[in-house]
């Protein structure tokens, strides 16, 4: 560690005046959004003294652990230059099946009359079917973006859409009426959100998904890093005819990294229906800004083929922190959509600051 | 020429800058746009903890006695309790968080989000 410092200080010292300006504006401009949040943080744990309590950094986990799948699935879109602007209500979709499938089968009013009883078996199951589901709907995305060449920002816009033409045709069947989804079943919740670890002392309580999620980011990892296709993923990324020259195949690529962030986009929405256990036609709205925002805080650029999984981790926590210190100082929720506005034009201008120094 | 594969559109995903392919800026103005951004974010968030800390609107439901104005309570304080409230045949028992009057508020309890607490009330003779 000192040989670093030490290695770092003599190229420093090597460095003429106008180069050492250079340095200290890179290195400012680049870490500004770090800095920034960390300055944020000191003023919300001297401001509040339970920001730093074990609850409250547990709720931090918790809230980062749901929304981690879909930020690891936006990613790989980002990855090859493009969005999914769909992730959001493909979400809600996921979501509010999962809810209807697994409704308490006591309960009175129920979505599906004739379904199985909630085992194991039926919740993985449900499980399978809302990861195809929002599996499908990537791979519309990724047909029409690797197929006609259209910008996914329009393609996954006009599935934002539809998708939600769906879902308010879902909260219709048998009488619901566009009424919310609820009574999940106990079994369901059980093994989603029922605590794995609990300690009473400190109030603090952590649910099983933050498990899945944990091995969701293992799994993606290995899928980014050591397949084929993270590989050619990578590739197309920063340049697909480059790509396409050296022999892989950038339609299947572009079409599978979108199946994919859709499935991860179904695994969400079945852990958000056991979460909150109640699910409504406006679940999901926006959850893919947030998305993005952890994304490219987090190092994933627009400029294609870079990005790492540890880095949307980073991203969605920086967020997550964020958004806890801004409740724990009592801001109103209403201007928190803009300071998440500001936070997304900030990381995309030192984004593109970076690649413009690049080149 | 026959057999051979017509050369694919380079397409979005064929450019190398993905998003700012078509950005032209010197590095001089790429270092003040992320300047910019990053002030108007500082001043957005300065801004949003000057003026935007209204706390969580904790409001009382007298249950049919005298009113208690709501109040606003920054996260992680005490709720500041109105005057008891008085209702005519009745002895107040304090204040409840549901509207049933099973579950007393504590009154060194922190405001964790908006509230609504509910008198109860015991019929006396």
């Amino acid at each position: 560690m000192t040989g670093y410092f030490k290695r770092k200080a003599e190229e420093y010292r090597a460095l003429d005046q106008l180069d050492r300006r250079r340095y200290w504006v890179d290195g400012l401009l680049n870490n500004a959004l770090y800095i920034l949040m960390a300055v944020f943080i000191i003023f919300t744990a001297v401001v509040n003294k339970n920001f730093l309590s074990a609850s409250s950094i547990a709720n931090v986990v918790i809230l980062a652990a749901a929304s981690l799948p879909m930020a690891l699935g936006i990613g790989g879109c980002i990855v090859l230059t493009g969005t999914d602007l769909s992730g959001g209500r493909v979400f809600g979709l996921t979501a509010a099946m999962a809810a209807a499938f697994l409704q308490n089968r006591m309960a009175t009013k129920l979505i599906f009359e004739h379904l199985p009883n909630t085992t194991g078996a039926w919740i993985f199951a449900v499980l399978v079917i809302v990861m195809l589901a929002g599996a499908v709907i990537g791979l519309v995305n990724g047909f029409f973006v690797a197929k006609f060449s259209l910008h996914p920002f329009i393609v996954t816009l006009a599935t934002q859409l539809i998708t939600y033409g769906i879902i308010l045709m879902f909260f219709q069947i048998n009488g619901n009426g566009g009424g919310p989804i609820s009574n999940v079943a106990q079994e369901f919740k059980n093994v989603v959100s029922g605590p794995v670890i609990r300690i009473a002392s400190k109030n603090v309580s952590i649910p099983w998904y933050v498990i899945y999620a944990f091995l969701l980011v293992i799994v993606m990892w290995f899928v980014w890093n050591k397949t084929t296709f993270g590989k050619n993923m990578f590739a197309v990324g920063s340049n697909a005819e480059a790509a396409r020259v050296s022999g892989v195949n950038v339609f299947k690529t572009t079409v599978m990294v979108h199946t994919l962030a859709g499935a991860l986009y179904g695994f969400a929405g079945f852990v958000e229906a056991a979460r909150l256990g109640s699910i409504t036609a406006a679940t999901g709205l926006n959850n893919e800004c947030d998305a993005i925002a952890a994304c490219v805080i987090g190092g994933v650029s627009f400029v294609g083929g870079t990005g790492n999984i540890g880095g949307i981790v980073v991203g969605v926590f920086v967020l997550r922190i964020i958004f806890v210190a801004l409740n724990m100082l009592g801001i109103n929720p209403n201007l928190q959509f803009i300071i998440k506005g500001a936070i997304i034009l900030a990381a995309c201008s030192l984004d593109m600051r970076k690649y413009l120094v690049r080149k | 020429m026959s057999g051979e594969k017509k050369p694919e559109p380079p397409g979005v995903l064929g450019k190398p800058g993905g998003l700012y392919d078509s950005v032209h800026m010197t590095r001089r103005q790429a270092d003040l746009l992320a300047l910019g951004a990053i002030a108007l974010l500082a001043v957005v968030l300065a801004l949003v903890l000057l003026f935007g800390r209204g706390g969580f609107t904790v409001s009382f439901d007298p249950n049919g006695g005298t009113d208690a104005a709501p109040c606003q309570v920054q996260y992680g304080e005490t709720v500041p309790l109105p005057e008891d409230p008085s209702r005519e045949g009745y002895a107040f028992t304090g204040w409840y968080t549901d509207d049933g009057c099973t579950e007393p508020w504590d009154p060194m309890g922190p405001v964790t989000d908006n509230l609504t607490l509910y008198a109860g009330w015991e019929k006396t003779a």
